[in-house]
C-alpha cells in the first residue's frame, strides 16, 4: 500500500506543483476505493489482525471456540468469510455492525478494529479471502540476489537484498560509520570487550581498508573472547545458572556445561551437532566426555527438593519447563501455552505438548526428591566428575610419557584433583506420559502419549521404535526431513539481532501467528538457507553479516529515515544501544587494566553488597567474595544466583535465567545509575585507571585527559569535553586541598566521570 | 478503547509506537516499549485509570509462610468436635498434600479461642487482640483459594498470577499502569522482617518486573547497612565531589548529544539526577527524628532494627511520599509444629504494628485512598502435623485474608469455608479475583489491562475468568 502511495506521490511531484493539489485529491480518492491498493498479503496484512482480535474465540483452541467458527483456516471460515461480494459476507457485516450485540470483536473483549483494519479485511474478502500458511512455518527459500541495484555500493549479497528494499521504499542508507565507531562496534559485538587503541589505529592507517577490516574480523573470530561473548547469549536462551532456582536456591554442579558452550563457539562446532549433543549427547555412539557434559542442557531447569514437594507434581512442572525452553530456543515457539489447552494462535495442540514432553520421559531426574540436600552445592544426581578440555589434553600427554618420573606423577595427581562434578543426562526406562487435562497433574484420565513432534509439522520416520531425544534433535536440524530450515531461520534472526540490535523479525521468541512477520523476508530466508547449506557454520554467517556494508553504517538517523523508517525495520542505518550487563563490567575492567582474561572454569564472585543473600535459607549463607584475581575475570563467569541475581547484573537487565530469554530489555534506571556511580568494583576500576594515568603520563592535565579518552573511548576529547573534565579535576583539587592522595582522588573523579558517561557504556 | 488523557502525545512519543489500536488498554508492543525507558516521572499508560479511583496506593502485608486461618479468622466448631479423630476421607481423597504425604491424617482442633469483636461482631481469634480492635475497619475474606501448595511457587502465584517464573509482579504492573507519584523514591518498595519459625526463603522473583521494563522492578530496602544497595557514595567520596562527578557526566553526555541527538541520553540524564536525589531522599525517609514519640511508640518502631513494626512506620512514610506499592514481608509463619508458640511470636511481632499502621493512616485521612491487604501465600490444614508440637501443614483450598481502606467496606466478612475449614465453598475468592478487585479499586479494568508478551495479551489476572468482588466495595 505504502509503496504504491510513494510511487504515486513521486510521479505527481514530477508533474509540477500546480497539478499537484488536484492530483493528490485523486490519489486520496483512489486510495479509499482501493483501486491502487497493493495486493493484500494474508500473512503480512490480514493474519495479524485476525490473530490479535479473533483467534482467542475463533482460533485453533477447540475447547474455547465460540459458535463452532474458526477463522485461522480457510476450511473453517469459508461460510462467513469467503464471499467475494462483501455485502453478503457475515464477517464484514459483523465487524462493521453498529449493533452492540452483533458487533465483532465483542464489546466485552475490549478489542476494537480500526478503520484501516476494517479496510484491510474488506479488501481481503473482496479479493477472494485467500489464506496462506503462517510465514514462520513456510520453508525459507533461496532466491536470486538482486542484481545491479546498488551501483557498486554493496559489499556482499546482504547489501544487495537490503538495497532492493531501500529502492522499493525509496530510502537511502546513511553514511558509513567512522573508523573509531566501527572498530569499537565490531569489538563489542564479537568479543564483548573494547578494542585496543592500536587496532583502531591500524584500520585508520590502512591503505586497503576493507582488507585490513577483514583481517581484524578474522582475528576477533579466532579469539577466545569470541566464545565468551557468544556464550553469554546462549546461556540466556538455555537459562544456565549456578543455582536450582526454587525454594532454597542451593548451588548445583553445572559449570563444565558453560565451558562446553564456550568451546563450542570458539571451535565453531556445527550448530546442528551443537544441538544434537545438548539434547541427546548421551544417545550418540560412544559419546565423548564433552558430549556427555553437553547433555547438562537437559538438567538446567529449575528444581526443588523443598519439604512437601510431590514428585509427580514436580515432574510435571519440569516437563513443562523443558518444553517451554526447547520450543523457545530452537523453534522460536511458545509451546508452553499448550500445557493447559490447545494453543490460541498457533496450530499446537495440548496433545502435541505432552507428546513433545514424552521425548524427555527417559531423563533420570527424580533422585533428588529423595537425596537433594540443603547444602552448597546440593545433590542433583546423576552427576559425573570431569576435567576441563585443556586439563584432559594435558593429562593425556602426561600419561603417555615413559618413564613416569615422580614429578610427572605429581603433576597428574594435581590435574586430576581439579576435576569437578557436573549434572548430565542419563537415560532410564521412560516414565509414562499422559495428556494432563488443563495441565492438572492429579488428573490421570488423559490419554497416554508416545514421543512425537507437533502434528502439523510432520512426523518422525522411526517405524515401530519409540522415538527418542536424538530423533528429536535430528528432526530439529534436518532441513529435508525435519524442520531444520525453520530452526536455521530462528537462529540467524537472533544472530542478526546481535549485530544490528534488532531482529529482521522483531519477535525473536515468537515465530508464530502472533509474531511480527519479518520486514525483509527474502533476506531472512536467504540467510537461513545459507546457514544450513554451509554446514551450520556459525562463524561463517557472523562473518558474512559483519562484512556487509550495512553493518558498517553509522547509527545516526537521517531526517529522511526519521519519518520513513523510525523503527529501523529496513536497516538503512545501524543501531545504538546500551552495552549488556556483562559488557559494562568487562569494559570497565578492561579499560582500567584490571581484567584477568582467564578462560573457562568455575564461577567467580566479585564484590557484592553485604547481606544481599539474607532472604535465602536452607541453608543460610554468606556470599564470600573472591579476594584474588578471580574477581577481575569476565562477567560470563559470574556466579548466577537465580533468586538473587547479582545486583549489578540485575540493574543492567541481565535475566535471572529461570526461563528462556532471547532479548533482554535495555533500561536506563536510577538504580543502574547508582550501580555505576557507587559499586566498589567500578570505583576500584576508576581508581586503578587513574593511577595508571598518573604513572604513565607526564604531569600535564590536558595530556592526561587526552590519554584517558584514548584509552577509554578510543578517541581524543574535544576542547569542550576537555574543559568539563578539567573543571571537575580542579573542583576536587580545590575542595580537598591538603588531603592525602588528593591527586589520585581527583583523577579518580575524572575517571569516574568518563566511566559513567553514555558513550563509554554504549554500543554505537 | 478509551479516549486518552492529557499526556497522550508525550506518551506516544515516549513509548514510541502503540502497536495497532485494536488492542486493550496498555497493550504496547513490548519490544518497542523496552527500547524506551525511564523519563523522570512516569505518568503511566495512557487511558488509565479507566474506572473510578478508590485507592491510590497499596500496602500489602504479606505474612509469608502461610498463617493458619484456623487460628486467626476461621472458626469451625466441628473442628473442635472432631479433634484427634481421623480426618474424614471425603475431604482429602485425591487431594494434593504437602508434608503430610503418606501419613495418617487426623483432625486438629483450634488452638485458640475466637470471640466476636466490634459493632460488626466479626469473629477473630485471641491471637490477634489488636487486629480485633480494627474489626469494624477490615473486610475479612474467609474463602480464599490458591493453586500452589509449596511456598516458593505459591508466592509467585500470589504476586504474579502464575507459578511460571518471569512474569511481572503486581507492584510492577500497578506502577507500569498508573505511573509514579514521586520522582524521588521508587514507586515499588519491598521491606522484609524476621521473627517466628525459621523463615522461609523469599526470592527476588517476587518483586521482579518480569517482561515489563526494569524500572518497574520492586526496590528492596535493607534494614541494616545501606538502606538500598549502592546508595552510599563509594569510599571517601564526599557529597560535593559526587555532585561534581554527576555534573561532569551530564556535561559529557550533553556534549555527546549535540551530535547524536538521542532521547536515550536525556532519559539517562534524568536517571542520574534521580539517583542523586535518592541518595538524599532515602536516608531522609529512613530517619524517624521528625516523628513524634507517641507515633513511634504506637508502632513500637526503632529506626534501623529491621522489625516489622519499623517497616510498618516506613510503609506509612513511603505512602505519604507517593510510593505506589509497598510490600511488607514477615517471614515466620510456616507453622508445621509448635504452632501455638510460634503464633504467639509472630502475632506478638506483627499484630500491634498492623493496628498502628491502620490507625495512623486513618487519623491522617489516608486510609480512604490506601488499600491495605493482609494475608499469606496460603493457609494451613485442618489436619494435625507434629513437627515439634502440634502444627499444621500447607493448605491451598481454603484460607483467610483481609482488606481495608481504599474503597473496601469495613466490618464485614465475605465467603466461607466448609465445616472443617478445608475447602472454600461459599463466595470463593480466587487469587485472580483478589487481583481483579485490587486493580478495580485502583481504577483499572483488569481484563483490559494487558501487555503483549510472546504473542499473548498477558494480564495480571491471567487467562482464566477473574471476578471483581463487588460485594466488598463500599
Amino acid at each position: 500500500m505504502k509503496t504504491v502511495w510513494i510511487h504515486i506521490v513521486y510521479i505527481i511531484s514530477r508533474l509540477g506543483s500546480r497539478m499537484m493539489r488536484f492530483a493528490l485529491i485523486i490519489v486520496f480518492s483512489f486510495q479509499s476505493w482501493g483501486l491502487f491498493a497493493e495486493e493484500i498479503d494474508f500473512n503480512r496484512d490480514v493474519r495479524p489482525i485476525l490473530s490479535q482480535n479473533c483467534f482467542v474465540c475463533h482460533g485453533p483452541d477447540k475447547a474455547h471456540r465460540k459458535a463452532k467458527l474458526r477463522l485461522d483456516t480457510e476450511q473453517g471460515s469459508r461460510d462467513v468469510v469467503a464471499i467475494s461480494n462483501t455485502s453478503q459476507s457475515e464477517l464484514i457485516a459483523r465487524i462493521t455492525s453498529k449493533d452492540s450485540e452483533e458487533v465483532m470483536p465483542t464489546i466485552k473483549s475490549g478489542k476494537t478494529l480500526t478503520p484501516d483494519q476494517i479496510d484491510v479485511l474488506t479488501r481481503w474478502v473482496r479479493s477472494g479471502a485467500k489464506y496462506a500458511k503462517p510465514w514462520a512455518y513456510i520453508s525459507p527459500v533461496k532466491t536470486q540476489v538482486p542484481k545491479n541495484v546498488s551501483k557498486g555500493w554493496a559489499h556482499n549479497w546482504i547489501d544487495s537484498f537490503l538495497f532492493a528494499y531501500w529502492n522499493r521504499e525509496r530510502i537511502k542508507p546513511v553514511r558509513d560509520a567512522d573508523t573509531v565507531t566501527l572498530v569499537r562496534r565490531l569489538s563489542f559485538d564479537l568479543l564483548g570487550l573494547p578494542p585496543k587503541f592500536e587496532t583502531v589505529e591500524r584500520l585508520k592507517k590502512a591503505e586497503d581498508v576493507n582488507a585490513v577490516y577483514e583481517l581484524i574480523v578474522d582475528e576477533f573470530l579466532s579469539s577466545e573472547s569470541f566464545g565468551e561473548r557468544m556464550a553469554s547469549y546462549w546461556l540466556d536462551l538455555v537459562r544456565f545458572a549456578d543455582t536450582v532456582g526454587y525454594h532454597g536456591d542451593q548451588d548445583h554442579n553445572i559449570t563444565p556445561y558453560r565451558d562446553y558452550v564456550l568451546d563450542s563457539f570458539n571451535q565453531n562446532l556445527r550448530f546442528d551437532q551443537f544441538t544434537r549433543e545438548q539434547l541427546a549427547g548421551d544417545l550418540l555412539d560412544e559419546p565423548t566426555i564433552d558430549q556427555r557434559i553437553a547433555t547438562g542442557y537437559n538438567r538446567l531447569l529449575q528444581t526443588s527438593h523443598e519439604g512437601g514437594v510431590q514428585a509427580r507434581e514436580y515432574l510435571a512442572i519440569y516437563a513443562a519447563d523443558r518444553i517451554r525452553n526447547l520450543s523457545g530456543v530452537w523453534m522460536g515457539a511458545t509451546l508452553g501455552c499448550a500445557q493447559c489447552h490447545d494453543h490460541k494462535y498457533d496450530p499446537y495442540t495440548a496433545r502435541d505438548f505432552y507428546a513433545m514432553s514424552a521425548f524427555f520421559a527417559d531423563v533420570d531426574e527424580s533422585k533428588h526428591f529423595a537425596v537433594g540436600s540443603n547444602s552448597l552445592p546440593t545433590k542433583r544426581p546423576p552427576e559425573i566428575s570431569v576435567l576441563s578440555r585443556k586439563d584432559r589434553e594435558e593429562l593425556k600427554s602426561l600419561e603417555a610419557r615413559v618413564p613416569k618420573t615422580k614429578e610427572i606423577e605429581e603433576l597428574i595427581k594435581k590435574i586430576k584433583s581439579r576435576s569437578v562434578l557436573t549434572m548430565v543426562t542419563e537415560s532410564i526406562e521412560p516414565r509414562v506420559t499422559r495428556v494432563l487435562p488443563r495441565g492438572n497433574w492429579l488428573d490421570e484420565s488423559g490419554e497416554i502419549v508416545q514421543p512425537a513432534v507437533p502434528g502439523f509439522l510432520g512426523k518422525l520416520n522411526v517405524g515401530d521404535r519409540r522415538a527418542n531425544r536424538l530423533d528429536l534433535a535430528n528432526w530439529l536440524t534436518d532441513p529435508e526431513n525435519g524442520i531444520g530450515d525453520l530452526t536455521a531461520r530462528v537462529f540467524v534472526n537472533r544472530l542478526w539481532y546481535l549485530f544490528f540490535g534488532e531482529g529482521i523479525s522483531s519477535s525473536l521468541d515468537d515465530f508464530g501467528g502472533q509474531g511480527s512477520p519479518p520486514g525483509l523476508p527474502d533476506l531472512l530466508d536467504n540467510l537461513s538457507v545459507y546457514f544450513y547449506e554451509n554446514s551450520w557454520d556459525v562463524k561463517k554467517v557472523i562473518k558474512l553479516i559483519v562484512m556487509s556494508r550495512a553493518y558498517k553504517l553509522s547509527s545516526s538517523i537521517s531526517d529522511e529515515l526519521k519519518t520513513k523508517d523510525p523503527i529501523n525495520k529496513f536497516f538503512a542505518r545501524q543501531s545504538r544501544h546500551r552495552l549488556s550487563a556483562e559488557m559494562i563490567r568487562d569494559n570497565a575492567l578492561a579499560v582500567s587494566g584490571l581484567l584477568v582474561n582467564d578462560y573457562g572454569g568455575r564461577s567467580i564472585k566479585p564484590y557484592q553488597p553485604k547481606g544481599y543473600y539474607k532472604h535465602l535459607n536452607f541453608p543460610k549463607r554468606e556470599y564470600v567474595q573472591h579476594q584474588d584475581d578471580r574477581r577481575f575475570r569476565r562477567s560470563v563467569y559470574m556466579h548466577w544466583q537465580r533468586q538473587f541475581l547479582h545486583p549489578l547484573l540485575k540493574a543492567m537487565d541481565a535475566p535471572s535465567r529461570e526461563e528462556c530469554v532471547a532479548k533482554r530489555s535495555r533500561s536506563n534506571t536510577p538504580i543502574a545509575a547508582m550501580v555505576l556511580l557507587n559499586d566498589p568494583s567500578f570505583y576500584e576500576a576508576a581508581e586503578s585507571f587513574a593511577k595508571g594515568l598518573i604513572n604513565t603520563t607526564h604531569d600535564n592535565d590536558e595530556h592526561r585527559i587526552e590519554e584517558a579518552f584514548r584509552k577509554a573511548l578510543s578517541r581524543l576529547p574535544s576542547p569542550q569535553e576537555k574543559s568539563v573534565l578539567i573543571n571537575l579535576f580542579k573542583d576536587v583539587m580545590e575542595r580537598d586541598e591538603g588531603q592525602k592522595d588528593i591527586e589520585i582522588d581527583a583523577w579518580t573523579a575524572v575517571s569516574r566521570a568518563i566511566f559513567n558517561c553514555s558513550e563509554f557504556n554504549t554500543r554505537n | 478503547m478509551l479516549k486518552t488523557q492529557k499526556n497522550y502525545i508525550n506518551e506516544l512519543n515516549r513509548r514510541s509506537f502503540l502497536k495497532g489500536s485494536g488492542l486493550g488498554i496498555g497493550s504496547v508492543a513490548l519490544n518497542e516499549m523496552l527500547a524506551q525507558d525511564a523519563i523522570c516521572k512516569d505518568t503511566g499508560v495512557p487511558g488509565l485509570p479507566d474506572l473510578p479511583v478508590r485507592a491510590k496506593r497499596v500496602i500489602f502485608l504479606c505474612m509469608a509462610g502461610g498463617p493458619s486461618h484456623l487460628e486467626t479468622f476461621d472458626y469451625k466448631p466441628k473442628l473442635d468436635e472432631l479433634h484427634d479423630k481421623p480426618m474424614p476421607e471425603s475431604f482429602t481423597k485425591g487431594q494434593p498434600i504437602a508434608q503430610l504425604q503418606g501419613q495418617k491424617l487426623k483432625v486438629q482442633g483450634h488452638m485458640t479461642k475466637f470471640r466476636r469483636h466490634g459493632k460488626s461482631g466479626q469473629l477473630i481469634s485471641d491471637f490477634l487482640p489488636w487486629t480485633a480492635k480494627m474489626a469494624d475497619d477490615i473486610c475479612i475474606l474467609r474463602s480464599m483459594l490458591t493453586e500452589q501448595i509449596n511456598h516458593d511457587p505459591a508466592h509467585t502465584f500470589m504476586n504474579t498470577g502464575t507459578a511460571i517464573s518471569g512474569r511481572p509482579s503486581m507492584g510492577s504492573w500497578i506502577n507500569y499502569g498508573l505511573g509514579s507519584e514521586t520522582d524521588e523514591l521508587p514507586g515499588f518498595v519491598v521491606l522484609s522482617s524476621v521473627g517466628g519459625r525459621n523463615p522461609q526463603p523469599i526470592a527476588s522473583r517476587q518483586w521482579s518486573s518480569g517482561f515489563l521494563p526494569g524500572r518497574y522492578q520492586g526496590v528492596e530496602f535493607n534494614s541494616t547497612g545501606d538502606p538500598v544497595n549502592y546508595l552510599r557514595n563509594p569510599k571517601q567520596v564526599s557529597r560535593e565531589n559526587q555532585r561534581s562527578v554527576v555534573d561532569a557526566v551530564k556535561g559529557l553526555d550533553q556534549i555527546r548529544n549535540e551530535s547524536i541527538k538521542s532521547d536515550d541520553i536525556n532519559t539517562r540524564l534524568s536517571a542520574y539526577e534521580m539517583a542523586f536525589r535518592m541518595q538524599t531522599s532515602i536516608p531522609e525517609l529512613m530517619d524517624f527524628s521528625n516523628e513524634p514519640k507517641h507515633i513511634i511508640d504506637m508502632y513500637g518502631a526503632k529506626s534501623g532494627d529491621g522489625s516489622y513494626a519499623t517497616n510498618c512506620l516506613l510503609a506509612r512514610r513511603l505512602a505519604e511520599r507517593g510510593c505506589r506499592f509497598i510490600h511488607l514481608y514477615h517471614r515466620g509463619w510456616d507453622h508445621h509444629g509448635g504452632l501455638e508458640n510460634y503464633m504467639k511470636i509472630c502475632c506478638g511481632l506483627t499484630d500491634k504494628p498492623t493496628w498502628a499502621l491502620l490507625t495512623d493512616l486513618k487519623q491522617r485521612g489516608m486510609l480512604k485512598d490506601t488499600l491495605v491487604i493482609w494475608g499469606g501465600e496460603f493457609g494451613r490444614t485442618p489436619m494435625f502435623q507434629g513437627k515439634g508440637g502440634a502444627g499444621r501443614d500447607h493448605h491451598m483450598k481454603g484460607f483467610s485474608m483481609w482488606m481495608a481502606g481504599g474503597g473496601v467496606r469495613g466490618g464485614m466478612s465475605y465467603g466461607a469455608t466448609d465445616e472443617l475449614g478445608y475447602n472454600s465453598v461459599d463466595n470463593v475468592v480466587h487469587i485472580r479475583d483478589l487481583h481483579a478487585t485490587m486493580l478495580h479499586l485502583l481504577g483499572i479494568n483488569h481484563s483490559r489491562f494487558t501487555v503483549q508478551y510472546q504473542g499473548l495479551d498477558a494480564r495480571l489476572t491471567g487467562v482464566e475468568k477473574a471476578n471483581v468482588v463487588k460485594e466488598i466495595i463500599s
